[in-house]
């Protein structure tokens, strides 16, 4: 149950990030169509990880791939420069998003101890 | 006037997330308009402040109170767990999410 559920948080940051790609290059109308429509399929994991895990670790993971997501999309695609201020703060982010894994695992289990 | 607009896109970003853990458990017309709709509007005043505003600071202001509102609102409403793992875990995303954007 739990796995599922962080394959979905995997398919919602995922979907995010080909939603932010389009937004940065799309340059005809039809552009937005396909944009519409992953932004839709990212929607439908997002509600399904919720359904699963606390709102607020989900929507603050889906806000921190997004981040991270952007800044190396900028790096990858968009020929910016990855400063050492950036990297410092993806490494604060991915610190951020495994503690919260990790204490959202131990909350899970000491609530199924006390017979939630 | 620009950093009217970030605050309003920040309050239906509270709405959208109070949409999303409503749907997410029950879903409902209600509870997907809320969800849907606060999203869509709190996307339409935050690229109408970038008018008005460096978008790397708008960014980062939107996203940081968005995240940050989220999570208290799960917290205190919701009840979700307050530990204080979790608490220190959300304030690093915070930290560097709002960080990262300004450096954008």
């Amino acid at each position: 149950m739990m796995q599922k559920a962080w394959f979905y948080v995997a398919a919602t940051s995922f979907f995010e990030l080909v939603w932010i790609f389009g937004f940065n290059t799309a340059s005809e109308w039809w552009h937005w169509i396909p944009i519409v429509a992953f932004i839709l399929v990212d929607f439908h994991f997002l509600t399904k990880a919720c359904a699963a895990l606390p709102t607020g670790t989900v929507y603050a993971i889906f806000a921190a791939i997004g981040t991270i997501g952007t800044a190396l999309m900028d790096v990858l695609f968009f020929g910016q420069t990855l400063s050492g201020g950036k990297l410092f703060f993806i490494a604060v982010l991915v610190a951020g998003v495994i503690g919260l894994k990790l204490a959202d695992g131990r909350d899970e289990k000491t609530q199924t101890e006390g017979g939630n | 006037m620009g950093w009217l607009y970030v605050f309003l896109a920040a309050g239906f970003e509270f709405a959208g997330v109070a949409g999303l853990n409503k749907y997410s458990k029950r879903k409902t017309l209600l509870s997907g308009a809320v969800y849907l709709g606060g999203f869509g509007l709190s996307f339409l005043f935050l690229y109408t402040s970038f008018k008005y505003l460096q978008v790397s600071t708008a960014y980062a202001v939107w996203i940081g109170i968005g995240t940050a509102g989220a999570v208290l609102l799960n917290m205190f409403f919701f009840g979700e767990s307050k530990s204080l793992s979790r608490v220190a875990s959300l304030a690093l995303i915070i930290i560097g999410v709002v960080g990262l954007k300004a450096l954008s």
